[in-house]
């Protein structure tokens, strides 16, 4: 039996799946029934400061091989979430903190008591604006993101996680000034929208939302690839992974873990052991021994 | 979005209405759909006409749900659809207990041999008890303008659930606990449709989930014996923004 264990930033994971944040996270006990169906980690919902209620539904849409959806960061503010996070952590598998905030000093604060609460590794949303419901994404600015990584690596003991966004010119210029953090997860949602025409108005309540799943599968490979190829830096792979196959294409483009968000909702939460005994089949008939022969396999 | 044009609005209570439209699609008893108001919001609702002509059956509270009642006939009702599961299929003899408009939920099990206990606020607010015939059925009220006063449980209390082997039950979660509660040790087994806050439908938010399950995926219905091993179900629940709050 070819073996599924990798290691991410130090952590060991006993399979290369891990649930992706915004996707059932945010109630302690959903994430340890998601870690019981064996997913190797769970990243809890962007977690900020304040308590906030989110956007009025609807907040999600169905569309054509995937998902649309405008949540606007509704958590309960990180001084709430301990309790999710210790019950998470009854499961006895890497918890992931993901923390939002418009500053470094945001950031910093989120990140420590997450630290304090047993996460195992913090995974920064770059994605989310600088002030809450107006203005560009943090990501966009790397001046922001090197002074909020530089504060974090500072003053936090666990890995440091850089969740970029693919909504930017040049996504290398973002990688370099979070070139500090421990990992880059690749990718979070591509920008999109969807207009109902018989109500002649946009669907989401916020109008424009993010797209996942399937729909972006291809844009998520291509920025794990060039991101292994330019920069080195250990990769988690995201974006539309809903068969074995997919999971196996981000691991040759170079990613040594994958996040799961979208696919839990279309195919369930058997995803997770469905495509790790599909990977494990795929090794063993390839006769390949250990995930980490297959991290960056495609790369030239 | 699914949308189609609203046929006929009937008027139940004082509060509540049924909109009757037309949709081709199979739907089971205890499914719910997701009720957009375009510009207002979007609300899980459950299904209580499941033939050719669906319909729901809509209690006026917050803003979407007074918005779904002020809505009339030949206009558009937009919605998506249908979500979660079924009640188990019973052949013995079953009580439908329903509170409030948890009745609307449960109106597509009624047969007339059913047996049912309603209840509501006041006797005006009592949902679909003449669907029952008046000698199986008892009614519940708060200020006890109709049948026995007080909650749900009082009017188990004073009947024989000996000759019941099946209960299926819908209300507020408080009240289900409560008549979890009286039936934990009687061999009468049941299901509970749970209404619980939905931001999404479709097993994304965890806003609506109980003990790592989601009502609108794995549930709304959870059979008796899931809910008796519940730490959450009639405790604890998550707000909107996700604070975990007592129920
Ligand atoms: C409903 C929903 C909510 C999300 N919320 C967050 C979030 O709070 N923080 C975050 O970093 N990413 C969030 N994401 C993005 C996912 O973590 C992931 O990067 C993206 O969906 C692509 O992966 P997928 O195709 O497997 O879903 C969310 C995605 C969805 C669908
Ligand atoms: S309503 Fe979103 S998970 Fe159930």
């Amino acid at each position: 039996m070819p073996s599924l264990k990798t290691t991410i930033t130090g952590i060991g994971l006993q399979n290369p799946l891990m649930l992706a944040s915004g996707i059932l996270d945010e109630n302690g006990y959903t994430m340890k029934n998601i870690l019981e169906c064996g997913a190797a980690a769970v990243v809890t919902k962007s977690i900020g400061r304040e308590e906030r209620t989110g956007y009025r539904p609807p907040i999600v849409a169905e569309v054509p091989d995937g998902l649309l959806n405008a949540v606007g960061l509704s958590n309960p503010g990180i001084d709430n979430f301990g309790n999710e996070v210790g019950i998470a952590l009854q499961a006895g598998k890497p918890v992931i903190g993901s923390i939002f905030g418009g500053t470094a000093d945001d950031f910093l604060y989120v990140g420590k008591k997450m630290e304090e609460y047993g996460a195992n590794a913090l995974e920064l949303n770059l994605s989310c604006p600088h002030v809450l419901g107006v203005g560009s994404e943090v990501g966009s600015d790397p001046e922001l993101v090197e002074e909020i990584i530089g504060e974090l690596k500072n003053k936090i003991e666990i890995p440091v996680w850089a969740k970029l966004s693919p909504n930017v010119t040049n996504i290398l210029e973002i990688a370099n000034a979070a070139s500090k953090a421990d990992a880059f997860v690749v990718i979070n949602t591509v920008r999109g929208m969807a207009i109902d025409i018989y109500a002649r108005r946009p669907v989401l309540s916020n109008a424009y939302g993010g797209l996942s799943g399937r729909a972006i599968k291809n844009v998520g490979i291509r920025y794990v690839y060039q991101l292994y190829k330019e920069t080195g830096k250990p990769i988690i792979g995201v974006g539309g992974i809903e068969a074995y196959e997919d999971a196996i294409e981000y691991l040759m483009a170079g990613a040594s873990a994958l996040e799961i968000g979208t696919g839990v909702y279309s195919k369930g939460k058997g995803i997770f052991s469905e495509i790790n005994s599909g990977i494990s089949s795929f090794m063993e008939s390839e006769g390949i021994a250990s995930i980490k022969e297959l991290v960056g396999a495609a790369v030239q | 979005m699914i949308h189609s044009v609203i046929e006929r609005v009937d008027r139940e209570t004082p509060t509540t209405v049924t909109i009757l439209f037309p949709w081709e699609k199979e739907v089971r008893p205890g499914q719910f759909i997701m009720v957009w108001i375009p510009g207002v919001g979007e609300i899980p609702i459950s299904l209580s006409f499941t033939g050719h002509t669906k319909g729901i059956t809509v209690k006026s509270y917050g803003p979407t749900s007074t918005a779904i009642t002020k809505l009339r006939a030949g206009e558009k009702i937009f919605f998506r659809g249908p979500y979660g599961n079924t009640f188990r299929k019973h052949d013995g003899k079953a009580l439908i207990v329903g509170g409030g408009s948890g009745m609307a939920g449960l109106l597509p099990l009624i047969t007339p041999e059913s047996h049912g206990l309603v209840s509501a606020r006041t006797k005006a607010e009592l949902l679909f008890a003449d669907r029952f015939s008046p000698e199986k059925l008892t009614t519940v009220t708060d200020d006890g303008s109709s049948g026995i006063k007080g909650f749900a449980v009082e009017g188990l209390k004073s009947m024989d659930l000996g000759e019941f082997s099946m209960m299926y039950v819908c209300g507020p979660e408080l009240m289900l606990k409560s008549v979890l509660d009286y039936i934990s040790g009687d061999g009468i087994d049941a299901d509970f449709s749970l209404e619980r806050h939905m931001k999404c439908g479709i097993g994304v938010c965890d806003s609506c989930s109980i003990d790592g399950l989601q009502l609108c995926t794995q549930g709304p219905v959870f059979t008796k014996s899931a809910l008796l091993n519940s730490r959450e179900f009639g405790r604890e629940r998550l707000s909107v923004s996700g604070l975990r709050v007592k129920l």
